[in-house]
């Protein structure tokens, strides 16, 4: 189950690509789309094939926060021939926004059906140590600032109110129509992410972001993991 | 590092005092002692400040350790640079604990500073020896008359514990519950909490029957995880306020994901205080405020309050203040309503819950009464009762006043509600501001909240109700 933390160790890397991090997440039970990384055009449309269509393609760099600036995302892909296509244009175009930038290839995964989308995530504090948020999700979820916090480990309870306290709520419950959110997924999955963070106390950093919350579940569609330097490990 | 209780039972609850380099021409560590129970010493080896310390009638010792009897508090007030000779002394005598005004430590960012506290928290802990501070006002004690400021009350406790981080905050929130007729019990100043932290001051006020009620005022947390903890088993047990201060993050580290970037202090201490049952002030006022409704009003039952204003104005005022605070304002029952109807004035007033009763008590008490047994008597009010009273002519003839607080005496007592009143400057019933102040202590020494208007009022009772709420909900029961 460390095999990815083990593998960015021993590059001295503290950031996991999205595969990783998702395999990680994986292991724990948490949900998550599954990602699986190519290094080739060829190899992206021969796992693309395997996954289904349409596919989602992320470039997977540890020198890129914000893949969608640099050209690194390419959504709705809906054969082998659109992968490789995708796949040749989106290096030419990360090449030429981040040059220098160490590219390790890409992730390619099934598109996920869109659901509301929410982020959970995880930080250390440097008063309390792991502490958790919930929030709704999406770009501007720095520029809103609808998100609740609580203290690593959180009991049911505190995953129950910290979906309810935030101001967006209502949206969670259906608006217009539209069916509500699965809280209980919800709720699941932070106590799930609480468990995680707590035992695995490498880990500096977490975001869940977007999960696709659905009528019937709920599930991460990417995900980022940052270890904490080694010395702070010891520390810990 | 763990500090026995009993010497922590020794420093705050001392029976004997020692003050170390107090100055004149005031010599405020004495002077704040003038009423205190036990025996008070001076040390202070300054020829100049001896003769004056032995003029007032203080016996002088060169050193701690020629002080007879024993020692239980030391108050030590010298420069920093003689603090350690201090601290080797009250070790030496055996003293219960210091605290330590002296300030220039850890505060200042100076490295020599900073090493200079480190070793006086090593000299402690090698001891066992609790120290309250350093760069605090320390102790305060009611029953006991220890004081750090002249104006703290000496007198019965039982109500409130506060500790704070800050001298000045402790002294306000001190002499804010007293004007308002609440016993604080005890007050700490913890100032760098180098030893005790708030963690160890918490605990004890959690384990302390006189302080039924606990405000704390804290800049951050020593030691956040135990603090954590120990609050969350607190609140279980007794209310605790947490006004939090300083909003910005000393050191502010790279972070690489949206959580973390979204992880303010200020966001992730309301998500401490929300899951730990704390009751959240962000002002003085609103700590005042808190405390005055915990200490003075008793778990309500609902959310269903009886609102009873003086005017058809304030009447919606008042409505929808404590509505924003989460209460409802239902209507009576058609029972209620029809016995209300024989005796109210309707012309220029109204019953409906709102009620505009100027009309109506302005000049006879005895409605008032009429009113109040109406609304014991109805289940839908089961959140308590909040009233507008007025300070008009209360100087002149306080008889009005107090017939009114000896009938909402008994609804309290009758129904178990809280009751809470407020007394705005100005407005229908009102007077000039000195006449106002006058009359809200009068009707906070009769153990009612007051508050100077709507808004705090139910904004203090709404934390109070939620606080119960959350009680309930964990299954908690009160001490």
């Amino acid at each position: 189950m460390s095999d990815a933390i083990a593998a960015a160790r021993a590059e001295g890397r503290t950031l996991l690509t999205e595969v990783e991090s998702k395999q990680l997440l994986q292991a724990a039970g948490i949900p998550v789309t599954e990602a699986r990384l190519a290094t080739t055009a060829k190899q992206a449309a021969t796992v693309a094939a395997e996954i289904g269509f349409p596919i989602v393609m992320k470039i997977l760099s540890p020198d890129i926060a914000h893949k969608s600036d640099v050209g690194g995302v390419a959504l709705g892909l809906a054969n082998a021939t659109a992968v490789r296509r995708a796949y040749s244009e989106m290096m030419a175009k990360v090449r030429a926004a981040a040059p220098g930038a160490r590219i390790d290839g890409v992730s390619v995964q099934r598109q996920a059906t869109p659901g509301t989308e929410v982020i959970v995530g995880a930080t250390t504090d440097p008063q309390f140590g792991p502490v958790m948020m919930f929030g709704l999700g999406g770009v501007f979820v720095e520029v809103l600032k609808d998100v609740s916090f609580r203290i690593v480990p959180l009991e049911p309870r505190d995953a129950r109110q910290m979906i309810r306290e935030i101001n967006g709520f209502p949206i969670l419950e259906g608006v217009r129509g539209k069916p509500g959110a699965d809280l209980a997924a919800l709720e699941r999955l932070i106590l799930q992410v609480s468990r995680f963070v707590w035992e695995r106390r490498e880990i500096q950093e977490l975001d869940l972001n977007p999960v696709f919350a659905y009528p019937d579940g709920a599930v991460a569609v990417d995900a980022r993991v940052v270890l904490a330097p080694v010395a702070a490990e010891v520390e810990a | 590092m763990s500090i026995e209780r009993a010497r922590l039972e020794r420093t705050l609850n001392p029976g004997s005092v020692v003050v170390v380099g107090d100055k004149g021409p005031n010599f405020q560590w004495l002077s704040n002692l003038n009423e205190f129970s036990g025996p008070v010493y001076s040390v202070q080896v300054d020829e100049k400040e001896i003769a004056s310390i032995e003029q007032k009638g203080y016996r002088n010792f060169k050193s701690i350790t020629e002080v007879p009897g024993e020692v239980d508090l030391v108050i030590c007030a010298v420069p920093r640079q003689v603090t350690p000779i201090v601290v080797a002394d009250a070790i030496k005598k055996g003293a219960g604990g210091i605290s330590m005004f002296t300030s220039g430590f850890a505060e200042t960012g100076e490295p020599q500073a900073a090493e200079l506290q480190r070793r006086l928290v090593a000299m402690c802990h090698e001891a066992g020896m609790p120290l309250v501070g350093p760069n605090c006002m320390g102790v305060y004690n009611r029953r006991l008359g220890v004081k750090f400021s002249a104006m703290q009350e000496k007198g019965e406790g039982g109500d409130v514990g506060i500790v704070s981080q800050s001298g000045t905050h402790g002294i306000g929130m001190t002499l804010g519950a007293q004007r308002l007729g609440i016993r604080v019990t005890r007050t700490i100043s913890i100032g760098n909490a180098a030893v005790l932290n708030e963690c160890d001051y918490l605990e004890y006020l959690r384990d302390d029957p006189d302080c039924p009620v606990i405000v704390m005022y804290l800049e951050g947390a020593r030691d956040g995880r135990r603090f954590f903890n120990v609050l969350r088993e607190t609140a279980r047990r007794k209310p605790v306020v947490v006004w939090r201060g300083g909003r910005s993050r000393a050191g502010a580290r790279a972070v690489r994901s949206h959580t973390g970037s979204l992880a303010s202090d200020l966001a992730v201490w309301d998500g401490l205080i929300r899951q730990t049952g704390a009751i959240p002030a962000h002002s003085i006022d609103d700590a005042i405020d808190t405390m005055a409704a915990l200490v003075f009003t008793s778990e309500p039952r609902g959310r269903g309050v009886a609102l009873i204003a003086m005017t058809g104005g304030q009447s919606v005022a008042i409505t929808d203040q404590f509505e924003r605070a989460g209460f409802e304002v239902p209507e009576l029952s058609a029972r209620s309503y029809k016995r209300l109807a024989e005796f109210f004035t309707t012309i220029g007033g109204s019953y409906r819950n709102p009620f505009d009763a100027a009309s109506t008590i302005g000049r006879e008490t005895d409605n008032l009464r009429k009113i109040l047994e109406i609304l014991a008597e109805d289940s839908a009010i089961d959140g308590g009762a909040a009233i507008e009273l007025g300070a008009r002519g209360f100087e002149q003839d306080p008889s009005r006043l107090n017939a009114q607080l000896d009938l909402l005496d008994r609804f309290r007592e009758r129904t178990g509600l809280p009751l809470i009143a407020m007394m705005p400057v100005g407005g229908a019933m009102g007077d000039a501001e000195e006449a106002v102040v006058k009359a809200r202590a009068a009707v906070g020494a009769r153990r009612f909240p007051i508050y100077p208007n709507f808004e705090r009022g139910a904004a203090a009772l709404g934390r109070v109700a939620t606080y119960h709420e959350f009680r309930k909900s964990v299954g908690a029961r009160a001490d």
